[in-house]
């Protein structure tokens, strides 16, 4: 998928274990899993608002666009 | 009693009456087969078998007549005992609390091409049996088998509606279990 989740990275760089995201965020763990694993169709505002808050970071920090065609090719080249 | 366990109710009594057809119709099927042998190797003995369907006559008017309708009825019978069979195993996988999944939807699917494979046959041997009637084979006696083809196709129609419906469900369903 061309939307890339980067929670594990913002949480290594908070250094929160998934535990204490869960928690802090309200979320449970296999909602927060299947959010880190990039298997989530979609996203409410309110769970990103959430975790933005508790990571102390913007949207743009966890969510990363990726042209697939482009690196597909890239790869091909 | 709240509705949760009202429904509960309701739907162990649609098993126990899925289970009740499924075996008649397996007894059905298992008459045919033994009459349709009996009428081949011994003609006497139908009148003391359950069905009593005794086509000596159409079998002596033309032996390729009576095997192709026979051929009708009993493919008819077998397809409703397995149609009803799946039935069971729908009931059995369905969970009231979370319906839609992808087994439940892939079985109701399944039902509706059987019953119009059911509606489509019986439809056809009813005309066979109307045309063979005029040129002089006594098939009266067949016509019970198919005297339901037109609900057949109707409820072909109807289940195969529910299916997409319920195929839609379960894509909403899982959209809502992926979102976070």
């Amino acid at each position: 998928m061309a939307i890339i989740v980067n929670l594990d990275v913002m949480m290594a760089k908070r250094k929160m274990s998934l535990n204490e995201l869960s928690e802090k965020v309200g979320l449970t763990l296999s909602n927060l899993s299947i959010l880190k694993t990039g298997k989530a169709r979609a996203i409410r505002f309110s769970t990103l608002e959430a975790i933005c808050s508790v990571l102390d970071c913007q949207p743009g920090d966890i969510l990363e666009y990726v042209n697939d065609e482009r690196d597909n090719n890239e790869e091909w080249l | 009693m709240n509705m949760t366990k009202l429904n509960d109710i309701v739907f162990t009594v649609l098993k126990v009456i899925a289970w009740i057809i499924f075996v008649g119709l397996c007894i059905e099927s298992g008459g045919l087969i033994v009459n349709f042998l009996f009428s081949i190797f011994n003609p006497d003995f139908v009148d003391k078998l359950y069905q009593k369907l005794d086509l000596s006559m159409l079998y002596k008017q033309s032996k390729w007549a009576f095997f192709s309708l026979y051929s009708f009825a009993l493919t008819v019978s077998v397809l409703k005992a397995i149609m009803f069979y799946i039935v069971i195993e729908m009931l059995q996988k369905l969970d009231l609390r979370n319906p839609f999944s992808s087994i439940v939807a892939h079985k109701i699917t399944v039902l509706s091409y059987y019953a119009l494979s059911i509606g489509l046959l019986s439809f056809i041997a009813k005309q066979t049996g109307h045309n063979m009637e005029k040129h002089g084979y006594s098939t009266e006696r067949l016509n019970q088998f198919w005297v339901d083809s037109d609900a057949f196709i109707i409820m072909a129609a109807v289940v195969f509606i529910i299916a997409q419906i319920f195929k839609r469900g379960v894509y909403v369903q899982q959209e809502n279990d992926l979102t976070v």
